[in-house]
């Protein structure tokens, strides 16, 4: 199977001042159609830096970035958004929810940027939400909602357009261990429903044991890119979401609740 | 993206700072609204002026004078003969309608009569001019019909003519004593009852002789006409004095009188000079018309017609259009003093809007990124703030107008309006007829400040363009902010 990601000799310096860091040196992989992708490396290593070279978000010094058949290092900022717009979703550390917007109108935005008429984005939108069981807090905004349903919408929003790779840079990174967990087996239940490559970026190990392919970053370098085999990854699995199954209240975790004033009134509803 | 979609992200993103939309708007209101006064005010201003124009005559009109001031008697400056075949010439020029003089003859004097045994009598001055001019030059007719072309002397001694519609004034009764008062009627003449009093000729019934005479004391030979009216002109100083009590006939006609005189007097025209005011000489040419008045269809063309007859060698031009021209110059310099301020404070606005747009952009950084991100076209960015100044524009723009409308209300009725405080304020005072003759008369006066349609259009526009420009930066801005660092944003 040919790689859907795939990177040749990428490298990044950026200039602060005078000097020059080197974030990556001389990086090269490639990730297969359908992988979950986790790429690891202590703070500094250039694994964020990596992610947004693949996203196309940065420009690379040298070296060149395909996904699919496409060239994405070489197109123009235009380009891209049509790029991105058709093929590619996004999930941020801090959600990046638009604060005006409730929940169902920011997992519709993409989908208006398509041009699709405001009925039938609001009805796929609430599909997506439903799946993730948020169907009650459609037409809440994110100021009241807690920051594992934050994700989750932010999660909706990457995959309405059911795109072909997602990318999501430290996507657990700003919730508790238990949100974590639940968050993070929705992502992966998503990605394998509709066949989604997933490239996340984590420093947490424990996350990286559930992906198929675990890339490790040391100083601008691959230091190790391991295709985790079934037997570990299913005992990793296992283990992370024991419980989470079960505990995945359909709607609103009660743990997961902020004090406002509106919350109150929908769980009375 | 939908366009529907693009104006609903604008607006909700304006009516969420209403606040600061509201003061930016002000100044492009404040801004609009005084441009829109001041145009309006030039506007009346020249309309005025074109009225006054208007009363002083025909602003199509051109006058030809067949003289020139010539040094010591040589005739090197003198103008072509202004004769018939000029007149050709003259209607030749394209925009032009019709070229007559209004030829009387120097050289002619002869007596009209009406009434039993030639009762009536008046003076006979007349006017030829050629038929096919009379309504290009305004004259308009009680009744009757022009005269035609064809039309001149039906029988050897019948001439058709127009009068004047108090001609009929100009007889007066030879029976009565110089001294008497019932020598003359005048126009307007009550008798006793407060009845106005007909003059002593009905110009459509009675039969008026033309007669000449060579004076002679002994067996004095004379030569007689009869005078056909065939239509009465209208009284309008503004086509001619000769409208309200003056003959008009064909140039052909009043030469063949010319003539006819000349034989029967045996005098002879011949040159006459006359000395101008300045003291220079006047020379009139032989042969030719005094002057001559061309009728022009627009009056943007009159000054275009007029260089044409001075290329034929004519100095001598007069027409209202040459002072229409300065006093529009002077209405333009103020209106150009007027809108070059309202222009600073749309400027201001301009500089506001910029400024709004500015702050709206660093409070949206990471809104952009994440659009942009999430696969946003760069031009839909772009075209998102410059709806939003745009719209600030129009909006400011048509409550300018709107606002203009009721300041120029204001300012037309502002005697009116004083007038009504006024009654307030005196209620014991008797202002019965007076105030009420004053408020009419304080709206006769004409408007000041007039708003015309491609006003209001041409501001809402133009406030709107302001928007559009003044967004221009800030948008491109918006473009030019990088999506990684504007997520990474906290």
């Amino acid at each position: 199977m040919n790689p859907i990601v795939r990177v040749e000799h990428l490298r990044k310096v950026y200039r602060v001042g005078k000097e020059k860091v080197v974030a990556l040196n001389d990086v090269s992989l490639g990730i297969l159609p359908g992988e979950v992708c986790c790429i690891v490396g202590a703070s500094g290593s250039g694994k964020s830096t990596l992610l947004n070279q693949l996203a196309g978000l940065e420009k690379p010094t040298k070296g060149k970035v395909y996904i699919g058949q496409h060239e994405i290092s070489a197109m123009t900022e235009n380009e891209l958004a049509k790029f991105r717009q058709a093929h590619l979703g996004f999930i941020f550390q801090s959600y990046n929810l638009l604060p005006n917007l409730t929940a169902v109108e920011n997992v519709a935005m993409p989908l208006m940027f398509k041009g699709v008429g405001r009925k039938e984005r609001t009805k796929q939108a609430m599909a997506q939400l439903k799946r993730m069981g948020l169907a009650k807090r459609a037409n809440h905004k994110p100021t009241e909602m807690s920051g594992g349903q934050q994700q989750r919408v932010g999660i909706a929003r990457a995959f309405v357009l059911k795109p072909k790779v997602i990318f999501a840079d430290e996507p657990t990174g700003n919730l508790d261990t238990k949100t974590t967990r639940q968050v993070l087996y929705r992502m992966l239940a998503m990605a394998k429903e509709n066949g989604t490559t997933f490239v996340m970026v984590t420093h947490e190990k424990d996350l990286a044991g559930c992906a198929d392919r675990v890339i490790t970053i040391q100083d601008g370098n691959v230091l190790s890119d391991i295709v985790v085999d079934e037997e570990t990854k299913a005992k990793n699995r296992a283990q992370m979401f024991a419980g989470v199954e079960e505990n995945l209240v359909p709607d609103e975790p009660v743990a997961a609740q902020p004090d406002t004033p509106d919350t109150k009134k929908s769980e009375e509803k | 993206m939908k366009i529907s979609d693009l104006l609903k992200l604008s607006t909700d993103n304006l009516r969420r700072r209403k606040g600061r939309t509201v003061l930016t708007l002000i100044g492009v209101v404040i801004g609009t609204c005084l441009i829109v006064v001041m145009i309006s005010l030039g506007i009346a201003l020249n309309q005025q002026y074109e009225g006054m124009l208007r009363s002083y005559g025909d602003l199509t009109k051109i006058q030809v004078y067949n003289y020139t001031y010539s040094g010591g008697g040589n005739n090197e400056n003198a103008p072509p003969v202004l004769d018939d075949k000029m007149l050709e010439t003259f209607k030749q020029i394209p925009h032009v309608i019709a070229a007559t003089p209004q030829y009387q003859p120097s050289n002619l004097s002869a007596q009209l009569y009406a009434g039993k045994g030639d009762r009536y009598q008046t003076y006979f001055n007349v006017n030829g001019m050629d038929p096919a001019s009379l309504e290009a030059m305004g004259i308009t007719l009680v009744s009757g019909g022009y005269l035609s072309a064809d039309q001149t002397t039906t029988s050897k001694n019948k001439i058709p003519v127009l009068v004047g519609e108090n001609f009929g004034y100009s007889f007066e009764d030879t029976r009565k004593s110089y001294n008497s008062g019932k020598r003359y009627v005048y126009q307007g003449q009550l008798d006793a009852n407060g009845n106005p009093v007909p003059p002593f000729v009905d110009i459509n019934k009675d039969k008026m002789i033309l007669r000449m005479s060579d004076n002679a004391e002994n067996n004095p030979k004379t030569r007689e006409y009869e005078l056909v009216v065939v239509g009465v002109m209208k009284s309008d100083y503004n086509a001619g004095y000769f409208t309200d009590s003056g003959i008009v006939m064909s140039i052909a006609d009043v030469k063949k009188l010319e003539q006819a005189y000349q034989k029967l007097t045996g005098s002879k025209g011949g040159n006459s000079y006359m000395v101008s005011s300045t003291g220079g000489l006047m020379r009139e040419k032989d042969n030719g018309y005094n002057n001559v008045y061309i009728k022009v269809d627009d009056v943007d063309n009159v000054a275009d017609v007029e260089q044409q007859i001075k290329d034929l060698g004519y100095k001598e031009i007069q027409s209202l259009s040459q002072v229409r021209e300065q006093m529009q110059g002077q209405v333009r310099k103020q209106q150009l003093t007027l809108g070059g301020l309202a222009a600073v404070s749309l400027l201001v606005a301009a500089l506001n809007i910029a400024n709004t747009m500015t702050m709206a952009i660093y409070e949206r950084t990471k809104e952009i990124g994440v659009m942009k991100v999430l696969g946003c076209e760069l031009g839909k960015i772009r075209g998102m703030f410059l709806i939003e100044s745009g719209a600030i524009g129009f909006l400011g723009g048509v409550v300018g107008v709107v606002i203009s409308y009721v300041v120029s209300f204001i300012i037309n009725n502002l005697q009116t309006i004083i007038m009504f405080l006024g009654l307030q304020n005196q209620q014991n005072g008797e202002m019965g007829y007076d105030s009420m003759g004053m408020m009419g008369g304080g709206m006769m006066g004409g408007a000041s400040s007039i708003i015309p349609w491609w006003l209001v259009v041409g501001a809402i526009l133009f406030a709107t363009l302001v928007g559009l420009v003044s967004g221009a930066v800030p948008a491109n801005k918006a473009v030019k902010i990088s999506a990684l660092e504007a997520i990474r944003r906290e």
